[in-house]
């Protein structure tokens, strides 16, 4: 199979994994509804918080203005909103790992990482996801190269978070249980996400693009954003990309240690 | 087809795990300096299985039955000897040979909980790479085939348990496999449900042909549908030998337990082993080699005052005792050393 039909059929076992999660959350419209949009409200008091900080503090803060601060926040809950309505079993891998849930995708002929991804979704997301959207809209105005950037950054966004939730739970393979782990790394994403990078220390900026790519989900597309620069972001899609396969690699070398188990188990 | 479905020479499985002794000093000691120790769940099994067969593979729980098939559908990697199905490695080409096999657990579920059938066997239909087209008129033949007709728009979370296995073996056959891997599907089951599985698979098997690998530690799963038992205990094959011998040997016995509407004191039979009486209540156990079940029942009804009776077959750790007590036997009587 050439590379070509095997990204091809990447997308459209994503594709076809979403329409059933959207039509399974469907079955509970209400539900859907009050968790989409209290995730709007529940993020929207932060912008309130930024508004007093730039207030007190001054016109910057570490080196981004208040815009700058609502891009990158938006990037980030439209990227956290994007990985969990797509991929949202990158916080469960562990469970399926330790009680043999993995069976079900290792029957099947498709892609074993992106079935166990794809096939659960997060109705709360949805509410992240349009936050961000809401969030560029209000504060970026028109402005093209931004609109263009958050949209890049959303997407590159979800898979370096999906990547680093994948790598780290896959520990669990040698270790045991590493969701804890691998929680604490999507936590650690997100909050070096969402403060300007000038406030960090420079061995936490190293830390910020290697081991919890935060710089290459927000940072660099702000920068970008703000001028455009095709070669650092040729360098950017590289970047993901290596993370995406590294995640891909250690999942796959990980899974020839695979236990299965005998569970009862229902797919939600 | 290729001569033989599956052929398994020398297959062993070894799990790996961890031993810690009680309390909490024993936990904080693990932690540090843990001790590891390796459990044979699969050893050196060799075993081949032909086009259109019914195997049955029995044991009691944690004989290596569910470990022997995961090996077979490519979810487990062996530890040592070779395994081919429809000549493809299960592990090396999982990919290719799940386009051929169909696989249903009785304890884990390839259907939408919260989604009606329906969507599940489009999903399923799509990932196995079925034309749409096609896809429409197999799940039209098995809605018929399998009486799903009112239950394809019912979310799954609202379907009793028979329902929902009938629909995991009808999803399990939209791409029309060879081979039906079946994993203690009658689990938890009552007995009218249990029976119209049972002849769903006979039927699938005699219309098209499918090789049917069935685990059960239900011995009604393997008298009613198939043809050849495989008995393993402890990771080992102890017995491979057809059904009608296995039945004559060894599934010969039924326990009738039967309830009284006043006290009763049941007289001993020929043929008939009386284990409980006195009481409302008798338990007895029926060697119907000796004595057909109809003629027991004919005389529990004849002795009045029957309240209720239940026939069942004797449990499959009963029955895997009578074949180690009998090949002891033989072994001993043989000269040869006896099983440990």
């Amino acid at each position: 199979m050439s590379k070509g039909h095997q990204l091809r059929s990447i997308f459209n076992l994503i594709g076809l994994y979403f329409r059933v999660n959207l039509a399974s959350a469907m079955e509970y419209r209400s539900a859907f509804m009050i968790q989409a949009f209290g995730m709007v409200l529940s993020n929207g008091s932060f912008v309130f918080f930024w508004w007093i900080a730039f207030n007190q503090i001054g016109a910057r803060i570490g080196g981004y203005d208040f815009t700058d601060v609502m891009f990158i926040w938006a990037v980030t809950s439209s990227a956290f909103g994007t990985a969990n309505i797509l991929f949202a079993n990158m916080n469960h891998i562990s469970r399926l790992i330790i009680s043999g849930e993995l069976d079900t995708f290792l029957l099947q002929p498709k892609s074993v990482l992106i079935s166990v991804l794809c096939a659960r979704t997060s109705l709360s997301a949805w509410g992240d996801l349009l936050y961000g959207f809401i969030l560029i809209a209000l504060t970026q105005g028109a402005d093209g190269q931004a609109w263009l950037m958050y949209f890049c950054g959303l997407a590159i966004g979800a898979l370096l978070m999906t990547a680093v939730a994948v790598t780290a739970h896959t520990l669990t393979f040698y270790l045991g249980d590493a969701s804890t782990l691998a929680g604490m790394s999507v936590e650690f994403i997100v909050n070096f996400c969402i403060y300007p990078k000038g406030i960090y220390a420079g061995w936490v900026q190293v830390l910020m693009a290697t081991l919890i790519p935060a710089t290459f989900m927000v940072h660099l597309p702000l920068q970008l954003a703000r001028q455009f620069d095709p070669l650092l972001f040729s360098g950017l899609l590289l970047v993901s990309a290596a993370y995406c396969a590294l995640a891909w690699f250690f999942f796959y070398r990980g899974l020839r240690r695979y236990e299965s188990g005998n569970l009862i188990v229902t797919r939600l | 087809m290729p001569m033989n479905m599956i052929e398994a020479y020398g297959l062993s499985k070894t799990y790996r795990t961890r031993v810690r002794g009680e309390g909490l000093a024993a936990s904080a000691r693990a932690m540090f300096r843990p001790v590891y120790r390796e459990v044979l769940a699969v050893q050196s099994i060799d075993l081949v299985v032909q086009p259109g067969e019914i195997v049955a593979f029995i044991g009691p729980n944690g004989a290596g039955k569910s470990t022997t098939i995961k090996m077979m559908t490519g979810i487990l990697r062996p530890n040592s000897g070779s395994i081919r199905v429809l000549d493809l490695d299960p592990v090396r080409e999982r990919s290719r040979l799940s386009y051929h096999i169909g696989t249903v657990f009785g304890q884990k579920s390839q259907l939408w909980f919260h989604l009606p059938p329906t969507d599940s066997f489009t999903l399923l239909g799509r990932i196995y790479d079925v034309e749409p087209g096609v896809l429409k008129k197999r799940i039209a033949v098995l809605a018929e085939r399998f009486e799903l007709g009112a239950l394809l728009d019912v979310p799954v979370r609202k379907m009793s348990l028979g329902q929902r296995i009938r629909c995991e073996v009808a999803a399990s056959l939209l791409h029309e496999p060879e081979i039906l891997f079946l994993d203690e599907p009658t689990i938890g089951l009552d007995v009218v449900v249990k029976q119209a599985i049972r002849e769903l698979i006979r039927e699938l098997n005699q219309e098209k042909g499918t090789t049917i690998f069935l685990t059960s530690h239900d011995a009604g799963d393997v008298e009613h549908v198939c043809r050849r038992a495989i008995v393993i205990d402890h990771g080992r094959i102890v017995l491979d030998q057809p059904v009608k011998k296995l039945k004559y040997d060894y599934l010969n016995r039924k326990i009738i337990a039967v309830r009284f509407t006043e006290e009763h004191d049941l007289k001993p039979l020929p043929g008939v082993e009386v284990l409980k009486t006195g009481g409302l209540g008798s338990r007895l156990t029926v060697d119907t080699r000796i004595r057909p079940i109809g003629e027991v029942m004919s005389w529990l009804v004849g002795s009045g005052g029957v309240a209720d009776i239940t026939v069942e077959d004797p449990p499959m750790e009963a029955i895997i005792a009578a074949i180690f007590s009998s090949q002891d036997e033989s072994a001993g009587s043989s000269g040869h050393e006896k099983r440990p």
